[in-house]
């Protein structure tokens, strides 16, 4: 009897959630059929918003990723300061098209030795939520970010400033311990935070302050986060630079990408940041919507690694320097940049999109990247000269050449990181290429840690295919390639050339902006000449909007990103 | 007597499993390779000042347990430090106290990011389990009601199909014709700036979200119990006390409400409450489909950011929910069927 009861009781529970359960979906389907309740379509919803003079206008982004935290000083995702570039704002704001423009500030007087920096702060400028931002709030996010020692990027941009105050008279005065060239490109991401919000925290309370409120004074505040699912912000139509005309933006975060393209399809969002270039095909004949492709705005540069390091330079401790003796020899290095057909790895690995590398600066960094080198054509025959000439022939007969004393096949291990979706096809690609020419590969992926482990500064590898992200100044990707970076692990090819090295110095230090160009131009010119690596492509980016919702979206203006403040204050619905 | 024994038994070998579980994934995560300090982050901005100030606000400049720095690589340390000073007690400590920790990845309390995420993946997970099993155990019992008929080799075929079907490519197929065909949304658990009206024009919203990840979850769950509820009720049936009751003239429903069903539903219960346990850990692949903040997402997150304290705490409560379903389907089972305690 009493199991029977139990066994009743269990049934009627679950009918009960069912019914529960059925209801809910019920009602979110019986809502969506009467065309005025706009919450539950988030088509119709948004379409409502975007048109009529009820509601709030709302921008619907689609991307696939999301802030890993709202706080600026612990961030590390680009999502993160994605959203801190529409809620705060710095000393500089970075255009489209590679310049610099006042954003705080509306004058900056230099000294004449190029040490000390007064920039006088705007009048009328206000916090979020109501408060003055002053010169005390500039000095003192400036001092936070230099002390604070566990902020993981942003205290490097401080690493010149001898020390920061505010005068009376609305002034920040930032006195530098060297004269540098590049004063805008480190001020850019060191956002004014409120002192009278973060100066009451200390300690490890600062990187674990959670910062949901996020008041600062860009052009727009935040008004909703939830992590992993979306972000929404308020346009602040009164901001004392350009307030957005719409009155809304809420960033939707998908996990899959192939949704997100379908999102933008059936509108449920107006524009997404990113796809799979497997999609771009689909998208480029629909209905409504607008395909555009670019170099990106965080600059980013993939890059076919050599281990070249000469055996005096193998850091002591650290280092392994098992690369293919090989690798040392230019010639090895220019013959296999002539094996490689770098268009057509363009085709097969990112169909289609994407240019042909160069240098490592990408052609992202606009005045900075020397375009008037010529890359080495893609010939299998005069490769096959080259190594024949050198002395790297193949003398058993096995498809694969010898050291020109007839020691060591040039059997390469190639590896890349196992998180990326380009490395395994491009690694294929290049096999089957080098093969043509007598070299043979290894390929296997490792895990990012792995990866590093062998990497550098352990020199345990022969080929790796890799990239780096680039800040809008080129200053560190040419730091990459310092003798001085063997031991630290940043150099990953182990490379070493006074000139280039004394170059660097002379650069990092020249206030002339078109003389330290032709300095940076004349050291992409030497590593290239000394085929220190093959970069095969400067990958773009791919983005799309709706055309039936929005207009105005800045396209045209060098690089692309929809996501940036320059389209999300100008555009306005479509009437 | 005997059954307050029995009781604390189980109980007891439930409470040694969790604190070996804790013990386990403490190690778990610290035999991985890599430096959680920078894991992900392959940039030369991140200085090696930087990498040590962090290590040193998440505890990890201190030795993993006596005589061992770290575990992978492996570096022998003093045996000679204060036990207490050592990453393994502070974590035991800190989960004495309730505290699971900060997350590396986000900087927040690993015990806020789990209860919005447990929520959301028992909500998605619940509604699929629920719907599962009721239709699940339906079709098999008219399976086995109507055994050898059309119907029961329909529901066979559909049931086996259904299970065989991979869930993420089953996801996405459904993804793409309920967002065209009906508007379906393609992610998410609500529409952002809905501006919705009030609380239910809310919960109707998170229930249209549900609508597809939902119908994934029972798809693909609904064969399994189908299969176990159609093979032990036929097994039933074809007892001699089931014969008994047809030559006493019973009505076949009332055979099988009253007769069969009750002793098919044992290995139900097993399987209901082990599946139920596993709720909490979610579905990666449906939450990653449909983009829902749930558990299984943050867990795959977790693991390729080195997230220790997200990762220990995550797995921490799977291991409790799953302890604790076994638990209870154990005391169940030998109240539904007192020949399991006596044995």
């Amino acid at each position: 009897m009493k199991k029977q009861i139990v066994l009743k009781l269990w049934l009627s529970l679950l009918a009960a959630s069912l019914l529960a359960t059925g209801l809910l979906a019920a009602c979110g389907g019986s809502e969506t059929d009467s065309p005025d309740t706009d919450a539950t379509v988030p088509a119709g919803g948004s379409t409502d918003a975007a048109t009529t003079d009820e509601g709030p206008v709302v921008l619907r982004v689609g991307w696939a990723g999301s802030p890993d935290t709202l706080n600026p000083g612990t961030a590390v995702l680009t999502e993160a300061y994605t959203i801190f570039e529409m809620v705060y704002d710095s000393m500089y704001q970075l255009e489209l098209d590679g310049t610099y423009s006042l954003e705080l500030a509306d004058s900056v007087d230099v000294s004449e030795d190029g040490l000390v920096y007064t920039f006088h702060i705007r009048d009328g400028v206000t916090f979020h939520d109501g408060e003055a931002l002053t010169a005390e709030d500039v000095a003192f996010s400036y001092n936070l970010y230099a002390s604070q020692e566990d902020f993981p990027f942003l205290p490097v941009y401080t690493e010149f400033f001898a020390s920061v105050e505010a005068d009376d008279s609305n002034n920040v005065i930032i006195t530098l311990t060297d004269a540098i060239p590049n004063i805008q490109s480190q001020l850019i991401y060191l956002y004014v935070l409120p002192e009278h919000i973060w100066g009451a925290l200390e300690g490890t309370a600062v990187p674990e302050f959670e910062n949901e409120a996020m008041i600062g004074s860009g052009p727009f505040k935040m008004a909703e986060y939830a992590q992993n699912e979306f972000v929404r912000l308020e346009g602040v139509k009164d901001h004392y630079l350009q307030g957005p005309i719409i009155d809304e933006a809420v960033f939707q975060t998908f996990e899959n990408q192939d949704a997100l393209v379908q999102a933008l399809r059936t509108g449920q969002v107006d524009m997404i940041t990113e796809m799979p270039n497997t999609a771009v095909v689909s998208l480029r004949n629909e209905e409504n919507i607008e395909l555009v492709t670019g170099p990106p705005l965080s600059p980013s540069v993939t890059d076919i690694i050599f281990n070249q390091t000469a055996p005096e330079n193998c850091p002591p401790g650290d280092g392994l320097c098992t690369g293919h003796p090989a690798l040392q020899d230019r010639n090895v290095r220019l013959a296999l940049a002539h094996a490689t057909d770098k268009q057509q790895i363009i085709d097969v690995v990112l169909l289609g999109l994407g240019s042909p590398g160069l240098t490592l600066i990408p052609d992202s960094l606009g005045v900075f990247y020397n375009d008037s080198l010529n890359d080495y054509e893609y010939d299998v025959v005069l490769a096959n000269q080259i190594l024949d000439d050198a002395g790297y022939l193949d003398s058993d007969g096995d498809g694969i050449r010898e050291m020109p004393d007839g020691s060591s096949p040039l059997n390469l291990r190639m590896n890349w990181p196992s998180d990326s979706t380009e490395a395994p096809r491009m690694a294929e690609l290049l096999a089957s290429m080098w093969a043509e020419v007598g070299v043979g590969t290894e390929l296997q992926a490792l895990d990012p840690d792995a990866l590093t482990s062998i990497c550098c500064p352990a020199f345990d590898f022969d080929v790796i295919l890799w990239g780096w992200g680039s800040d809008p100044d080129p200053n560190f990707l040419l730091s990459v390639m310092l003798t001085d970076e063997i031991p630290t692990g940043n150099s990953e090819s182990g490379y070493s050339n006074p000139t280039y090295d004394e170059l660097y110095l002379q650069q990092a230090v020249e206030l002339d902006q078109q003389q330290r160009i032709d300095l940076i131009w004349e050291m992409q010119r030497i590593v290239h000449e000394d085929v220190v690596y093959i970069i095969p492509f400067y990958s773009q980016s791919v983005q799309a909007y709706r055309t039936d919702r929005f207009t105005g979206w800045q396209t045209d203006s060098g690089k692309v990103a929809l996501e940036d403040t320059s389209s999300l204050l100008v555009i306005e619905p479509v009437r | 007597m005997r059954q307050s024994r029995y009781l604390l038994k189980k109980i007891g070998w439930a409470l040694l499993t969790v604190l070996i579980v804790i013990l386990l994934n403490f190690f778990l995560f610290r035999i991985l390779p890599g430096d959680p300090a920078r894991a992900g982050i392959r940039d030369p901005r991140l200085t090696q000042d930087a990498v040590a100030a962090i290590r040193e606000r998440f505890g990890l400049d201190k030795p993993v347990i006596n005589c061992f720095e770290s575990l992978n690589p492996v570096e022998f340390g003093s045996c000679g430090v204060n036990p207490l000073d050592t990453q393994l007690f502070i974590y035991v400590g800190n989960l004495l106290s309730g505290e699971l920790g900060i997350s590396y990845h986000t900087n927040r309390p690993v015990i806020d990011m789990l209860k919005e995420q447990l929520w959301n993946t028992v909500l998605l997970i619940g509604a699929g389990q629920i719907l599962a099993i009721f239709l699940g155990m339906g079709l098999g019992v008219l399976a086995a009601w109507r055994a050898r008929t059309t119907i029961d080799f329909s529901a066979l075929l559909a049931s086996l199909t259904f299970w065989s079907l991979p869930t993420f490519w089953l996801g996405i197929i459904l993804l793409f014709w309920g967002s065209s065909q009906f508007g379906l949304p393609t992610g998410g658990k609500l529409t952002p700036a809905g501006n919705f009206a009030n609380i239910w024009e809310e919960w109707a919203d998170v229930g249209w979200h549900l609508l597809l990840p939902t119908l994934t979850y029972t798809i693909v769950f609904l064969g399994e119990y189908m299969l176990i509820m159609r093979s032990t009720l036929l097994d039933v049936l074809s007892e001699d006390y089931i014969l008994t009751a047809k030559a006493k003239g019973l009505r076949t429903a009332q055979i099988l409400k009253d007769h069969a069903l009750q002793n098919a539903m044992l290995p139900m219960v097993t399987i209901i409450a082990l599946n139920l346990g596993f709720t909490v850990a979610g579905a990666i692949q449906i939450e990653t489909v449909f983009s829902w903040p749930g558990l299984g997402g943050a867990i795959f997150e977790a693991v390729e950011r080195k997230d220790y304290p997200m990762l220990q705490g995550a797995f921490l409560l799977i291991a409790v929910s799953v302890i604790f379903a076994n638990l209870v389907a154990d005391l169940l089972y030998s109240y539904l069927d007192p020949r399991v305690q006596a044995g």
